[in-house]
């Protein structure tokens, strides 16, 4: 990829970043330094990231998207013909987003994505298409016409801000360490996440041993359709299974179909000359004969008869045999096309499904893996925008067509008819449901009977973590309401590719997973000069080998995307010629190719969706990469692509990593029988952004771990460089932000160091006050004061002003004034144009807006005539604040939405400190509510007079086992004393021998434990205490969001009774468990108090002769007041029994004196 | 909160405008900035949301000239 490199060096060059690693020294080393390639190969992990960055995957797929997909699309769809006029037709040229055919490289510039955010508009760029198409008898070549606008993805190559520097991007308003990836959609981030599945087009056997069962499947996927074909045992006999075949069709009879029909070169075919396959496979040819099929015919005639055929309205009806080679040619096994009646390869496949079924029934270890990452495909941004537009492109030539059909239709024109007139018409659909699928996360397309919901989610911004750690997400197909642990467990395969600790807790628990550092994920790739390039290698092309032979001992199959295109006798040399091929170059670096011993087959890989990491290549015993190149990449001279030209690191997937010996370091490589292949750059990458935060993970309980990756998300932190700039619905800012005193490699590599989410507190781990049980935390008052743990929270509030169809429209007014000429209360924040003044305080019950709605909006214009906008006309409808706590006004943002609406944005800010009961979190997963807040002069201090930030309760070590904790504090607290930072990277990171030298020779005492004082009482401690930094992320579950309290408020207008959760001021609820233990008690005048009186006690007239309820001491049944007794129920029992009366049931009350 | 001196309030009294015969564009004295030029401008009732400097379509309120009183802790 030489122009993807330049763009790389020219970004290079202007991103800040990675300026460091051109300078003279970097990471303490200088170019004259010796070079240590086990130490310093991980210098190819920046370099990688500077490439591929965490978020690549999601702007390769939509590039490749844009640049090639969608020409394939147009091709695919390029006629639109008419049904009336066979002289009419219009054809796709060719299709581009976001430039003209005559400015190759100019893009046009689109309204910047900030804006976008702001004024709730979608950041999208214009399609254009060029066509030919006839007008009359003239064919006409229209070019950059456009069909609608697609949404962009963040810093894709469609995107302004492709290529950027700082400057630029500060320009833009945007941060330059946002990840982008993500879509604009009316003003809010939405990230199509990443789609989990299994791959498609690959045979994958499963068995069910109790049922005796085996099966294989195989779901085809093509542009028109997506079915699953499997060959399945039923009593030993072997089927096919097809939707659309009613019944299932015998192994041997669909083989014959298939053109087999000789009897033994299906044996040959299936197995090949191994008897004990001979023995299991024979009852099949007795059920064929015994249904006497013999010949092609036959079993075209028996297939066609079978299969359920839905035929559209005026197609020819077809004879069974038609049917049948209908069938055997498009419907079953759909990926594999045939033309001119060769049905040879798609034969030979369903031999091989049949084979492998029964290496399955003799040996059942042979079964695939679900689980495998190497039977996952993760689909992508790209291929599902892809699946999406191309259902719409479809419905909009559709369209097209039915309205050129109708005018054509018509006998006669006044002028010649131009198509393109009315091609743009339909422009907006294509916009809309792009716009509709992003924005909802409904993908629903009718060609695949696809209905996905919770495709998108909306990027959370709580901080930068939370967003990168949104962008590397992996989601999975699979139902959470099954009880298998397979799809959740962690799978050996995943090493290196996907995350082992970030997957949350709970129900999706391992099915929600995400990608490590340095994984990449494929595109689609060629498929065609892959084979060539195996029949050039020495591959027998499949059509001309000998059936007898194709099983044969030592005759490998040559399996491309799954499907056989020839065998050799040297698969060793094959494979081996082929990686060099692709090492140097000639071959796309992410295509695969793998030997499997077990069914004598060598696989290549060219499909997209495959999971890949690279990895140092090593021959003879020796790391290709040496000093001299890690040197070179130092100077920067070179950049990572140069390794993968150089074949000194390529990319593995993981059926190819399952192929190779690699080793973790470079010690370990050996040149016994089995030589190492590959050498890991950094075993710190098994690890993903978020857990990667965590100092010295490999010290801690794997759990743990899996926790702090869940907080880590939720923790209150810098958010971006143009954080206050944002306006979203919710934010939170963290004050004074620090960068940990212990870093990772990591962090240093995601730029969490620039926008932190914690401060350095001084900890120390001992009991306090009693308030610091239940991993309560005890916070110093004077740190808060000098703010610790302060954050921000930004709320915005969007008002609207809405036009009206009879020229009345909503309108903003001032304040109003009581008799002394000042503003009513809650007018006091109001400015003179009716919106809150920026700066200004805010108290519960105060308007930020006063918005106006004409009372006659819904009248039509035709009547009066538009009245002047006075306030005399409208109805007050203001906009409240509510909250415990004042807020102030931040920013006013009026700006107009797409509709001409005028759109203004509230955005309120409130300065929060810790409080009693707001949560924080170390990065160990240990969590802790504040317990209690002590003043200084209380707390414990040490000989130089420091008193701690936070007291920790002992009790969180021992059944926590996080050691990673307690390192991080000795190596922070040496870090403190010696002016450094410390590294705690996984498997590496500062030892915990230096630090405690370090310690030692600042004169603290090795262990971290440190005399204190006692602040109450100036007595030194019982006993040493363990003393030092330790890095605390604040969350955002804060007191101040969550307390509730109510002893009157609001009812329900239905029940009567009072109203449920915090935001309507809602009741506490004295369930029925409450009630058990009240009638258990034996307290029934508390429960009467408690669920009628206090709820929702109504006072009815009842009549004791028919027991219905009347009104105002009158029955209306009895036509009396004779019989009429007033008494007092729940109004919820007053309800029912007129809900039972409306359904024919009379309930009747019979009361009786109970005293 | 005491209500200081209101700068730049004027008492919106529909009788005192007629009197003073500023029923049409009558500005309310609130400045606003845009937010790409940084330009200061002030809008009246009808006006379209907008620069008047550049014509960029987003604009911010500018900070108010109350006094404003924050409990520093």
């Amino acid at each position: 990829m030489p122009p993807k490199r330049k763009a790389s060096r020219v970004a290079a060059e202007s991103d800040e970043a990675f300026q460091e690693l051109f300078q003279p020294e970097y990471k303490g080393k200088k170019l004259t330094d010796e070079i240590n390639t086990a130490e310093d190969k991980w210098n190819l992990l920046p370099a990688f990231l500077k490439v591929k960055g965490l978020v690549k995957q999601h702007l390769d797929s939509f590039n490749y998207f844009v640049d090639t997909d969608l020409k394939k699309i147009i091709k695919a769809n390029e006629l639109v013909l008419s049904d009336v006029d066979p002289e009419f037709y219009l054809k796709y040229l060719d299709i581009r987003v976001g430039h003209r055919s005559k400015t190759p490289n100019d893009k046009l510039v689109l309204m910047p994505p900030h804006q976008c955010r702001l004024r709730d508009l979608t950041y999208s760029a214009p399609i254009f298409v060029d066509v030919e198409y006839t007008r009359g008898r003239k064919i006409i070549v229209h070019t950059d016409l456009e069909i609608g606008r697609m949404p962009i993805m963040l810093r894709s190559n469609k995107c302004i801000l492709d290529g950027a520097d700082d400057n630029t991007m500060a320009r833009y308003d945007e941060c330059p360490l946002d990840p982008g990836g993500y879509f604009i959609v009316n003003g809010t981030e939405k990230v199509i996440l990443v789609q989990e599945q299994l791959s498609k087009n690959r045979i994958i056997v499963e068995a069910d041993e109790k049922k005796g069962i085996v099966q294989a499947s195989v779901t085809s996927s093509t542009h028109e359709r997506k079915s699953k074909t499997y060959v399945i045992t039923k009593n030993d006999k072997i089927y096919l299974k097809h939707n659309s075949i009613s019944e299932d069709i015998p192994i041997v009879i669909i083989l014959k179909a298939a053109g087999i029909t000789s009897d033994l070169e299906i044996l040959q075919l299936v197995c090949g000359s191994d008897p004990n396959y001979q023995d299991l496979f024979v009852v099949n040819f007795e059920e064929a004969a015994r249904l006497e099929v013999f010949t092609q015919q036959q079993a075209l005639n028996y297939v066609g008869k079978r299969v359920k055929t839905i035929r559209r309205a005026g197609a020819p009806k077809l004879s069974q045999l038609q049917e049948g080679i209908e069938a055997i040619a498009t419907t079953i096994i759909a990926h594999l096309t045939v033309s001119d009646l060769q049905f040879k390869e798609k034969a030979l496949y369903i031999a091989t499904m049949a084979r492998r079924v029964i290496m399955t029934m003799h040996n059942p270890t042979m079964v695939d893996d679900r689980d495998y990452v190497g039977n996952k495909r993760l689909e992508l941004a790209g291929q599902l925008m892809s699946l999406l537009f191309e259902d719409l492109f479809k419905k909009f030539n559709s369209d097209f067509k039915a309205n050129i059909d109708k005018v054509l239709k018509k006998p006669s024109r006044t002028s010649e008819f131009d198509a393109l007139l009315s091609i743009n018409i339909h422009s907006n659909n294509i916009t809309m449901g792009l716009n509709r699928a992003i924005s909802t996360g409904n993908w629903s397309l009718k060609r695949f009977k696809m209905e996905r919901a919770g495709v998108t989610h909306v990027l959370s911004r709580l901080s930068y973590i939370s967003a990168l750690g949104m962008m590397t997400r992996i989601s999975s197909q699979f139902e959470k309401s099954r009880k298998v642990s397979g799809p959740r467990a962690l799978q050996p395969s995943q090493f290196g590719m996907l995350c082992t600790s970030d997957t949350p807790e709970g129900e999706a628990c391992g099915l929600v997973k995400n990608l490590a550092l340095m994984t990449h994920i494929t595109t689609d790739d060629e498929e065609l000069p892959i084979k060539k390039l195996c029949y050039m290698l020495g591959c027998e092309p499949i059509l001309g080998v000998d059936s007898a032979t194709l099983h044969d001992e030592g005759n490998f199959g040559i399996h491309v995307n799954g499907t056989l295109v020839g065998t050799t006798r040297f698969p060793g040399k094959f494979v081996e010629n082929f990686r060099k091929l692709r090492r140097t170059g000639k071959v796309s670096a992410f295509i695969s190719i793998h030997t499997n011993t077990h069914q004598q087959a060598v696989h290549i890989a060219t499909d997209g969706g495959r999971i890949c990491r690279p990895l140092i290549i090593v021959e003879n015993g020796k790391s290709k990469v040496t000093a001299e190149h890690l040197l070179k990449l130092k100077k920067g001279e070179w950049a990572f692509d140069d390794f993968l030209v150089h074949g000194l690191v390529e990319y593995l997937d993981v059926n190819e990593e399952n192929d190779s010996l690699i080793a973790l370091y470079e010690e370990n490589i050996n040149e016994n029988s089995v030589p190492t292949t590959h050498l890991e750059i950094e075993p710190f990458t098994v690890l993903g952004a978020v857990a990667g935060l965590i100092p010295y993970p490999h010290h801690n309980q794997s759990p743990r771990n899996t926790y702090q990756c869940a907080m880590g998300k939720q923790a209150i932190g810098a958010i971006a460089y143009n954080q206050f700039r944002r306006i979203d619905t919710l934010l939170y800012f963290m004050v004074y932000p620090q960068q940990p005193m212990v870093k990772t490699k990591t962090i240093e590599l995601i730029d969490y160091d620039k926008l932190p989410a914690g401060q350095n507190a001084t900890v120390a781990v001992m009991s306090y006050s009693g308030y610091d049980i239940e991993d309560a935390l005890v916070l110093n008052k004077a740190s808060i004061d000098r703010g610790f743990g302060r954050c921000q929270v930004v709320r915005k509030n969007t008002i609207q002003l809405k036009r009206y169809p009879n020229h009345t429209k909503d309108i903003l007014s001032g304040m109003r004034v009581d008799e002394h000429g000042n503003p009513i209360f809650p007018h006091q924040a109001l400015g003179p144009d009716g919106l809150g003044e920026v700066g200004a305080r805010i108290e519960n019950g105060q308007i930020y807006a006063n918005k106006f709605v004409p009372t006659n909006a819904g009248e039509s214009a035709l009547g009066g005539a538009s009245e002047p906008t006075n306030v005399e006309s409208h109805r007050e409808t203001p906009a409240y604040y509510k909250g415990p706590e004042p807020s102030y006004v931040d920013q006013v943002m009026m700006s107009v939405s797409d509709n001409d609406q005028a759109l203004i944005k509230v955005l309120l800010r409130q300065t929060r400190r810790p409080e009693l009961g707001d949560k924080f979190s170390s990065r160990h997963g240990q969590k802790g509510v504040c317990g209690i807040i002590v003043q200084q002069e209380d707390l414990p201090f040490n000989d130089m007079g420091i008193s701690p930030d936070i007291i920790m309760n002992p009790h969180g070590f021992p059944s926590r086992m996080t050691v990673g904790k307690m390192i991080e504090l000795i190596s922070g607290k040496a870090g403190v004393l010696n002016g450094t930072l410390e590294y705690g990277t996984c498997f590496g990171g500062s030892k915990l021998e230096d630090m405690s030298k370090i310690l030692v020779d600042k004169g603290f005492s090795y262990s971290g434990k440190d005399m204190l004082y006692s602040g109450i009482t100036g007595e030194c401690l019982q006993a040493y205490i363990f003393f030092g930094p330790i890095y605390y992320q604040k969350l955002k579950h804060m007191v101040l969001d969550k307390m509730h309290a109510r002893a009157r408020g609001p009812r329900a207008v239905l029940t009567r009774q009072p109203t449920e959760g915090r935001s309507r001021d809602g009741g506490l609820r004295l369930g029925e468990m409450e009630r058990d233990c009240v009638i258990a008690y034996g307290a029934s005048q508390l429960l009467l108090e408690r669920l009628m009186i206090s709820s929702d006690a109504f006072e009815v007239d009842i009549c004791n002769k028919c027991g219905l309820m009347g009104y105002n001491s009158w029955c209306t049944t009895c036509k009396s007041s004779e019989n009429i007794i007033k008494m007092t129920i729940p109004c919820a029992a007053k309800l029912l029994f007129q809900e039972l009366l409306s359904m024919n049931i009379a309930p009747r009350l019979r009361l009786g004196d109970v005293f | 909160m005491a209500s200081p001196q209101r700068e730049g309030f004027s008492i919106p009294s529909s009788i005192s405008h007629a009197a003073l015969g500023q029923v049409t564009s009558k500005s309310l004295g609130v400045k606003y900035n845009c937010a790409q030029c940084a330009a200061s401008f002030s809008l009246s009732k009808n006006d379209a949301i907008r620069c008047k400097e550049c014509g960029h379509r987003v604009i911010y309120k500018s900070r108010t000239r109350r006094m404003v009183q924050f409990e520093a802790r």
